[in-house]
């Protein structure tokens, strides 16, 4: 270990081995994923639906097949993986501590840092739900690994809180393992996943989505015997009399997913309020130097193929800065979300190379128009906020706009959805 | 006297609510809703046809690695999709598996395959 690592990257999801790979095919030495759990793939093999890979394979893969097309290229370009090791300090120089069983607590200092955490699940208490505390709350994600992983049934009869995709995908999962799922229970007036989801995990099972509804209230004293749902007004506040009861031993969570950031903090990385992950450049530099970011920890993503392809340029970059011991920050012109744009990344650009940035809107609207800065727009029939929308620029046209160091992104729309 | 059906297309993020027309043969007459050609077409294909690919899990007997993921080697019919699931859950996979491998031919008389979606060398094995 105290050999020198080229690029160190933290959490071996989706995010850490692309990272890994393309360090590696930059011409990086040594790469090395550090990992907590006790394999591979981090959500990737708990997902065996699928939907994965459409645009990245441009094939229609599960979770575990997509997570061996990763595996068994990195494995192939030599990155080493040390599993079972949870890295609980980063400081602002690059400095990784890190601690195993096996091997027990080790220090060491990369030429450069690639933060693949991905994210996690907003629990009850981040929503905070009254009621009792019984057994049978849980999260959608948890409940996930549970069926699909361990081959337990936490259930038979379930409320889902929260119309996110986990939350939908696995209405249907217990549905079809013989499970009754009585409601998914979503606060907005728009479901939180993808449209493909709403159609085949609850249409096609017949499962309720009730919009505009929240769980008000968790009854039961050691078990969950059922919840309260209400009604909620356009502040999301619960509508008085709206309230009834829907029996079940099951309340699931799909609220949401926050980035995971902790070690960021640790390491001073400046974060971005909205969407909980690091500021980066166009490279994915945070604001360490050598540090870069890629995957759910910089922002929640709708599909792994961006995953993948985020973490491809933060590995890259990674190698970069290893081989040189610095690179300059891409930044220059800053990405500013404007109209209905709720955030936009990367947050600073070059304004010189090709760049694609990802964003979201803030509501969903017919007939969009998104424009960047006077450089690039882009129009779509609709726009949902559960949908990342991506705009690619050319160097080119970035160069002749000249931005004047601010670009900022509207989306104009009808509304409705 | 017109019967009409409605179907939400996936195609796009707007999600059309489209309505297709028939007359009483059940020739299609019309579209009602739908944004676009694409659209029309994933509606047809839809109404006559829903198919869907199913993933699940199989018994392994492994207590380190108790359920193997597999998918139908192709979509199959919706209404196939209960069938499947209660004819894969009598199996119990045999080691080795490799992602690929046939586990249940011809589930349900569905002409698709049950198949692993990974590797599983056996209790003990690395992976
Ligand atoms: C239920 C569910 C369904 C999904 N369905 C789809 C779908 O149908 N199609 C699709 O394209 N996408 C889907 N996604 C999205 C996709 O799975 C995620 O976007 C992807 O897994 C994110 O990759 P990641 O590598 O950033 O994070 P993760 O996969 O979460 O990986 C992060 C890894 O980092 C490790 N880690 C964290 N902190 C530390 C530490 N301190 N030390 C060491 N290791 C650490 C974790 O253990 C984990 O293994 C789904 C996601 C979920 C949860
Ligand atoms: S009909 Fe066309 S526009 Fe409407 S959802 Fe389908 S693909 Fe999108």
């Amino acid at each position: 270990m105290a050999n020198k690592v080229d690029v160190a990257v933290i959490g071996a999801g989706p995010a850490g081995l692309a990272a890994a790979i393309a360090a590696r095919e930059q011409g990086a030495e040594k790469v090395l994923i550090i990992e907590r759990a006790e394999q591979l793939g981090g959500l990737l093999p708990q997902c065996i639906h699928n939907g994965f890979g459409l645009e990245y394979f441009e094939r229609d893969m599960t979770g575990p097949e997509y997570e061996k097309a990763f595996v068994e290229r990195a494995m192939g370009l030599g990155v080493e993986t040390q599993l079972e090791t949870m890295v609980i300090d980063l400081d602002g120089e690059r400095g990784i501590t890190a601690v195993s069983r096996k091997h027990g607590y080790m220090k060491f200092k990369p030429g450069a840092v690639v933060l693949a955490m991905g994210c996690r699940e907003r629990s009850r208490g981040a929503v905070g739900i009254p009621g009792t505390r019984p057994a049978g709350v849980l999260t959608a994600g948890t409940c996930q690994r549970f069926v699909n992983i361990e081959g337990y049934m936490p259930g038979s009869r379930y409320v889902v809180l929260g119309s996110g995709d986990i939350g939908m995908i696995m209405a249907r999962r217990l549905t079809l393992e013989g499970a009754k799922v009585e409601a998914v229970v979503e606060i907005m007036p728009w479901p939180g996943g993808l449209i493909r989801n709403e159609v085949q995990c609850l249409h096609d099972f017949g499962i309720p989505l009730l919009l505009e509804h929240t769980v008000s209230f968790v009854h039961g004293e050691k078990r969950v015997e059922g919840v309260s749902v209400c009604r909620v007004d356009a502040e999301r506040r619960p509508i008085g009399g709206s309230e009834r009861f829907i029996p079940c031993d099951c309340l699931l969570i799909s609220a949401g997913l926050i980035p995971e950031n902790e070690l960021s903090r640790r390491a001073g990385v400046e974060l971005d309020p909205v969407t909980g992950g690091p500021v980066v450049d166009e490279s994915r530099q945070t604001s360490v130097p050598g540090v870069f970011a890629g995957g759910n920890v910089v922002q929640v993503h709708d599909l792994v193929d961006w995953v993948s392809r985020e973490a491809e340029l933060a590995g890259r970059s990674a190698a970069a800065f290893a081989d040189k011991g610095r690179l300059k920050p891409a930044g220059g012109v800053k990405v500013v979300p404007g109209e209905s744009i709720r955030y936009v990344v990367p947050h600073t650009i070059s304004g010189r190379e090709d760049v694609s940035l990802h964003m979201r809107v803030t509501r969903p609207g017919l007939k969009a128009t998104v424009k960047v800065g006077g450089v690039a727009s882009k129009r779509f029939r609709s726009v949902r906020p559960s949908e990342m929308i991506v705009i690619d620029l050319k160097g080119d046209a970035l160069k002749e706009a000249g931005t004047g160091g601010e670009l900022t992104v509207d989306c104009r729309m009808k509304e409705g959805d | 006297m017109e019967a009409r059906e409605t179907v939400i297309c996936i195609g796009c993020p707007l999600g059309c609510r489209v309505t297709v027309l028939q007359d009483k043969k059940g020739n299609v007459t019309g579209f009602k809703g739908a944004d676009c050609k694409q659209g029309q077409k994933y509606v047809l294909d839809e109404l006559k046809n829903p198919v869907r690919t199913l993933t699940a899990t199989v018994r392994t007997g492994d207590e380190g690695y108790p359920l193997l993921p597999v998918r139908t080697s192709r979509p199959v019919l919706k209404v196939l999709m209960r069938p499947i699931m209660r004819e894969t859950a009598k199996v119990t996979a045999r080691p080795p598996v490799k992602a690929g491998d046939v586990i249940v031919k011809n589930v349900a008389k569905s002409r698709a395959d049950i198949i692993a979606t990974a590797d599983w060398p056996g209790p003990g094995g690395e992976g």
